[in-house]
């Protein structure tokens, strides 16, 4: 159990911080931490709260409600996604608090699926030059799986493989049935042995109701006491109204709300935007003003659109003998075998099959879906409820322009619906196209397969969606997205992005690692340009060089697989 | 009513089976009796779950009259004693009533509170326009039948009412508050096997469903639902489209 001290530095409202860090999630967190590191005055503003983990989480389903973005917003489209707790985290540590942790890299193919298979987008950067910042996060996070992972460019990682729980046996039993390779241990963000005052995983199953122990990841206990230490401030339930613009184009700081609803302004020399695929588009569209009239970093008109979500149907086998799956941590076994393109299927791109671990109440709802049981039906099959093991799929969604976020401000046909700011909030629009129906379809399929080949008596599956990424896109010129390859704005030379919303495309790899991954090469960016970041409108695009020296203390005492 | 015949029922004889403190497969499983193990937050939130009674704030009287019996057929418990039957109203009243939110809103739903008023109503129009009395004094087979229609977006009457509003998602939305309350009880988790609250001890039995030292192993029985019921079945509800997605997807990722 991690004490985590509660800060009592506090930048003053008329100074002026070097960075104004908007949601301290994965991205937030990290940047918080290195810029902290390097020396910089930087104050993290978190629409949450600062949770004591003792004492504000339970090892409980039902309680957990509060570690997730529960305030308003509308949803539509043809198939409209199911927003909240499925996506969406509140408070500091962000969506790392809930995430089930499995942490895999994207594919070198990722960043050039347009080049490859001429949908979707390139990505303005390349595997090789993310590829030092996997490398440093699985060892600073770190990440605990097979010493060789073979999908993507092979790699191992630095803490051992988990043990098997009911679920990663039936997934390995099906993949080896049918000659899939499987992978079993992680790569998770969940330590397999202690790390400095980091207790390890005691298997207990509410990963994604909040890590009591520490053994989970969050940016909460991996970044943010560094940061801390460092001298960077956290303002926690604030939230970040509207980003304001100076006179000279450039922005000259934030406008908050503080825990009792009184405006703030705080001064900073650049704003760096993380609260994640809804809330960074929201914020970007929320500070239009004269000059920026439809939003600001939109002169591309590409603000809010090219959202994605990924396909994660969740196909659950009823055994014959006991699986008991709310045991070990949900994520602890998967196989990318099927992740890119085939050919000889009918579809671009492809997905993968993960473990997932429902507790009573996601199952109860699942077999609503799956079953369509109510009544006495449904109180049959939750008596079952240890017989069950399940799979998630995870599927590459392509990205659309019609897929976005808007702002629910009455105009032009949309909805009018205020949050208790009166600041307009999301309206999300959502809908599958070809290509994505096909893919989820043949993994769909491809799943079942592998929960009959496991041994499953029945097998059913609920249709929904998984993580949330895109809508601020990076891109190669300023015409094609928001920002440039380290998160910089087009538009505003000292405003920046950094976060799941910059993900030009999304593979079918949990984006999280890529997320913390994409915010350390930010930050080395910032750190080399210095000063000029404050003062200049030139755009250095040099590759920075990979700190290691700004990881967390502690992170380079162990060993790494010999790989070679 | 007299007449209903509501209890399950052994197949083997047809007999009806009595009321249980604990149905399901794990007697004498209790993971309140763990609670010592538990962490001091958790246990205090278990706690207060399982003594405190809610009062009903949301709904008025008639409504509350009308909706516990509503949910009293979207999951029914006569298999339980009467004191071993889990409070499901209060806790939906209280979501309601402090406007407790999910954090969206489908676009072709009106707010969740407007929602159940407008269903509690339509309930009641329905019972009183095909059997001439109140909602919650229908036979359970009448009440399953309304409730049915429901499921199959097809309800027998009172349509201007249902027309307000998605009727498949605000189905889902109500069976899934009724399981969010049931599944929530240290009852119902002993009722199925669950662990409960894990933490500092954890698990060490983590392959081919093994008990741990402290839980039960599995002892099932036969049982029919009361041969009144027409509730134990699979019916893919009417809102299961093809990648249509519902509320309440919270837990797997």
């Amino acid at each position: 159990m991690q004490q985590i001290k509660i800060p009592r530095k506090r930048f003053k409202d008329s100074d002026v911080l070097d960075y104004a860090i908007v949601g301290v999630g994965s991205a937030g967190g990290v940047l918080l931490q290195r810029l902290a590191r390097a020396g910089f005055k930087v104050v993290g503003f978190e629409a949450g709260p600062f949770w004591d983990t003792e004492r504000d989480w339970v090892s409980d389903e039902n309680g957990s409600h509060k570690l997730y973005w529960n305030d308003l917003r509308i949803t539509g489209g043809e198939h409209p996604l199911a927003l909240g707790a499925n996506n969406s985290g509140k408070g500091v540590g962000g969506g790392s608090v809930h995430w089930a942790a499995f942490t895999p890299r994207f594919h070198p193919s990722d960043f050039e699926v347009y080049t490859r298979d001429g949908v979707g987008a390139d990505w303005p950067i390349t595997y090789e030059e993310i590829e030092p910042y996997y490398e440093l996060l699985e060892q600073e996070i770190p990440v605990a799986g097979p010493a060789w992972y073979p999908w993507g460019k092979p790699h191992g990682h630095p803490y051992g493989p988990h043990p098997m729980g009911g679920v990663g046996d039936a997934l390995i039993a099906g993949c080896t049935k049918l000659g899939i390779p499987v992978c079993a241990g992680g790569p998770v963000a969940i330590l397999s042995a202690s790390h400095g005052d980091r207790p390890h995983c005691i298997y207990r199953g509410f990963c994604i109701q909040g890590c009591k122990v520490g053994a989970k990841a969050s940016t909460l206990v991996t970044h943010v006491p560094d940061a801390l230490k460092n001298g960077a401030e956290i303002r926690d339930c604030c939230m970040v109204a509207r980003i304001s613009m100076g006179k000279d184009g450039r922005t000259d700081g934030i406008v908050y709300f503080d825990d009792e609803g009184k405006e703030h302004f705080q001064r900073a020399r650049a704003v760096i935007v993380c609260g994640y695929a809804l809330e960074s588009p929201r914020l970007l569209l929320n500070s239009a003003c004269p000059g920026h009239e439809r939003g600001l970093a939109n002169s591309s008109g590409t603000l809010g659109k090219y959202l994605m979500a990924q396909a994660g149907n969740v196909i659950l086998g009823r055994f014959e003998n006991l699986v008991r799956m709310y045991k070990a941590p949900p994520a602890h076994a998967l196989t990318e075998e099927f992740y890119e393109t085939d050919p000889k299927r009918d579809f671009a791109r492809g997905f993968a099959v993960q473990t997932v671990g429902p507790l009573p109440i996601a199952f109860a709802k699942q077999m609503m879906n799956a079953k369509g049981v109510w009544g006495w039906g449904m109180r049959r099959a939750m008596m079952d409820y240890n017989h069950w093991a399940s799979f998630g799929l995870l599927g590459e969604i392509l990205p659309w322009e019609d897929n976005r976020i808007e702002l629910a401000d009455g105009r032009e046909g949309r909805h009018d619906a205020r949050d208790r700011f009166g600041l307009p909030v999301a309206q999300v629009t959502f809908g599958l196209k070809d290509n994505d129906k096909k893919l989820i379809e043949f993994g769909r399929k491809k799943v079942e397969e592998i929960m009959w080949a496991a041994g499953a008596a029945e097998v059913v599956q609920e249709s929904r969606y998984a993580h949330l990424v895109g809508a601020c896109r990076m891109s190669k010129t300023p015409d094609g997205g928001v920002c440039d390859k380290f998160g910089r704005t087009w538009d505003v030379a000292n405003l920046f992005v950094m976060d799941g919303s910059v993900m030009p495309t999304q593979g079918s790899a949990n984006p999280g690692l890529t997320i913390q991954s994409l915010a350390a090469r930010t930050a080395d960016y910032l750190i080399t340009q210095g000063e000029t970041v404050f003062t200049s409108g030139e755009r250095d695009m040099t590759e920075p060089p990979c700190r290691k020296s700004l990881a967390p203390p502690g992170t380079f005492t162990r060993g790494a697989p010999h790989l070679r | 009513m007299a007449t209903d015949r509501n209890l399950p029922t052994d197949p083997a004889t047809g007999a009806e089976l009595a009321p249980r403190e604990q149905p399901g497969y794990y007697p004498g499983f209790s993971t309140l009796k763990q609670k010592r193990y538990w962490d001091a937050a958790t246990r205090k939130v278990v706690e207060e779950r399982v003594s405190r009674e809610k009062p009903i704030r949301f709904f008025t009287p008639e409504e509350a009259a009308t909706m516990l019996a509503v949910v009293d057929r979207v999951l029914p418990q006569e298999d339980r004693t009467e004191e071993r039957r889990i409070a499901i109203l209060p806790d939906i009243d209280e979501r309601l009533y402090k406007n407790k939110l999910d954090g969206y809103r489908f676009e072709d739903m009106p707010p969740d509170q407007e929602a159940y008023r407008i269903a509690a109503r339509a309930f009641e129009e329905m019972a009183q326009k095909l059997h001439g009395r109140a909602f919650h004094e229908l036979s359970v087979r009448e009440q399953e039948e309304i409730l049915r229609s429901i499921h199959q977006a097809k309800p027998q009457a009172a349509q201007h009412l249902w027309k307000k509003m998605n009727i498949e998602r605000f189905w889902t939305m109500l069976v899934t508050d009724v399981v969010s309350v049931y599944y929530a009880h240290p009852w119902a988790w002993d009722e199925i096997g669950f662990g409960g609250p894990a933490y500092p001890r954890g698990y060490m039995r983590l392959e081919e469903g093994e008990p741990e030292p402290w839980e039960v192993e599995e002892q099932r029985y036969a049982w029919e639902a009361p041969a009144d019921s027409i509730t134990d079945v699979e019916e893919p509800h009417a809102g299961l489209r093809d990648h249509m997605t519902h509320p309440g997807q919270a837990g797997t990722h």
